[in-house]
């Protein structure tokens, strides 16, 4: 199997806050791979650190086999990413976006294609800040393929979607990972993450808790129910537990 | 590796086309440049061309109040572009999280700065041949100096206002602080430097004070690039404009936050 992403002891600090430490992973061709913890557990200080967008403190990283500091204009030719916040200009059309976007790599897709393949070829004339969130999620999927990527990097791609316009997303995640790409996601939907991630980590105060599939998660804790599982993993009063117990 | 170098060249070209035609998009949707880089020279112009006419810039003058106006209008829309919109623009592009996505592209976030720079600089020149153009027809202004000193002197004034720009939208922690420190920065210059209002109609006391603003002396060159005047006394102006432009490159450079 080929490694696609790997992470050899990143740590990173701010200041005195140590984000996160000693974060291993690894992600071979064709895997889905879900990065979970709560809100502040370090899931975007680590992909910010993976995609060269931060500085890590120490640490290896490599993705497609390349530095993504200084092989960034080579790497970054072949992976989609879609961050969490939205960054695109106010007034920007879909067309427009797909054009420009379209314009940064050498042999990019066709956006059109991809805009009909979503569903979203309609909208093309539309100001992209008017399209309803599940529109918008769908564009921002095609943008992180117009390159033709052979990895995708998605945070939180359904955070603030209704439950449908969720389940449409699921389909066309499970679509490209049936066409082999390479997918790396967070998402604070367990079902979703049940649905569609081959390995997971589990990130608690930027330390991995768990790593392994999500079978193998709901295994190794008392609960028969990943979500619940999930959360006793993450949980803040169970490392208290612990440490009393270590302590006695 | 030739044939690498080529496909390379042709790549930035055409992203850089695309970002320019989009963008310029953009910003003419926006409007504001658009009246406060086009339009309001244009107006200024017609103002001071109905209240002088053709009357000569003091009495015995061999040029009009107009002709020694005319390089200070060149400068509105120099300033309204690097002093108002580059700020804005960056600083909007930073919050927004546009120049960190082109950090994870195989194209430097620095390209939209430049596309940014060239957009202005087009409103720039835009505004200057429609100055001339209105000028001559309308008012019988003659260019009296040589082009070349005037085209080095607006250049110069362009370089210095639009690093000034970029320090303010570069540095500013987000878009609120970055509008109010253009907003300090443009309208003084605009209303005091001689831009809008002439420096000679002004009161001794307020010259003092607009000697101060930078745009002040880069009007002084291109007045005096535009009436023919000899440029040697000019020496303190053109010091004082590439300081600024130095000062304010360096610090951009320094200190430019990209997220």
């Amino acid at each position: 199997m080929q490694e696609v992403i790997s992470v050899q002891q990143l740590k990173k600090s701010y200041g005195e806050l140590r984000a996160i430490e000693n974060i291993n992973l690894s992600v071979t061709r064709g895997m889905t791979f879900g990065l979970l913890g709560a809100n502040g557990a370090g899931k975007s200080t680590t992909i910010e650190c993976i995609l060269g967008t931060k500085k890590a403190d120490s640490g290896k990283i490599s993705v497609l086999g390349m530095n993504p500091v200084s092989d960034r204009k080579k790497l970054f030719e072949k992976v989609g990413v879609q961050f969490q916040e939205t960054n695109y200009q106010e007034q920007i059309t879909v067309a427009e976006l797909c054009d420009v976007t379209a314009s940064l790599y050498r042999s990019p897709a066709s956006p059109d294609d991809l805009l009909k393949r979503f569903g979203i070829e309609e909208k093309k004339k539309n100001i992209v800040k008017d399209l309803s969130g599940g529109q918008r999620q769908r564009l921002f999927i095609v943008l992180a393929l117009i390159p033709n990527p052979e990895v995708v990097f998605l945070d939180e791609l359904t955070t603030g979607l209704d439950a449908k316009a969720r389940r449409e997303v699921w389909t066309i995640l499970s679509d490209l990972k049936k066409k082999g790409l390479t997918i790396f996601l967070t998402s604070h939907f367990m079902d979703e993450v049940e649905r569609l991630c081959d390995q997971i980590c589990i990130l608690k105060k930027g330390k991995i808790v768990f790593y392994g599939t999500v079978a193998e998660a709901v295994k190794s804790s008392p609960y028969d129910k990943f979500e619940e599982a999930y959360l006793w993993y993450t949980d803040e009063e169970k490392q208290f537990d612990e440490e009393s117990c270590t302590i006695q | 590796m030739n044939r690498v170098k080529t496909t390379k060249t042709s790549g930035i070209t055409k992203t850089f086309t695309t970002m320019l035609k989009t963008e310029l998009k953009l910003s003419l949707r926006g409007m504001d440049m658009f009246i406060f880089a086009i339009c309001m020279p244009v107006v200024v112009l017609v103002i001071l061309g109905i209240i002088y006419g053709n009357k000569p810039a003091f009495e015995g003058a061999e040029y009009t109040f107009l002709e020694q106006s005319f390089g200070a209008l060149t400068t509105i829309s120099i300033c309204a572009g690097g002093v108002m919109g580059l700020p804005l623009v960056v600083s909007d592009y930073r919050g927004r999280g546009i120049l960190k996505r082109y950090k994870v592209t195989p194209v430097s976030p620095m390209l939209i700065l430049i596309v940014q720079v060239t957009i202005y600089t087009i409103y720039a020149v835009v505004s200057l041949i429609l100055l001339y153009l209105m000028a001559t027809l309308f008012f019988g202004f003659r260019f009296y100096g040589s082009p070349v000193d005037f085209a080095g002197g607006y250049l110069l004034v362009l370089v210095s206002m639009f690093s000034i720009g970029m320090m303010v939208g570069g540095i500013a922690r987000n878009t609120k602080i970055a509008g109010v420190i253009a907003s300090v920065l443009y309208f003084p210059m605009l209303i005091f430097s001689g831009a809008t209002l002439p420096y000679e109609v002004m009161p001794a006391g307020l010259q003092k004070i607009a000697d101060i603003l930078p745009l002040t002396q880069g009007i002084k060159l291109l007045k005096a690039a535009s009436l023919g005047q000899s440029v040697e006394n000019m020496l303190v102006p053109l010091i004082i404009m590439c300081m600024i432009a130095f000062i304010c490159i360096l610090v951009s450079a320094k200190c430019f936050k990209w997220e």
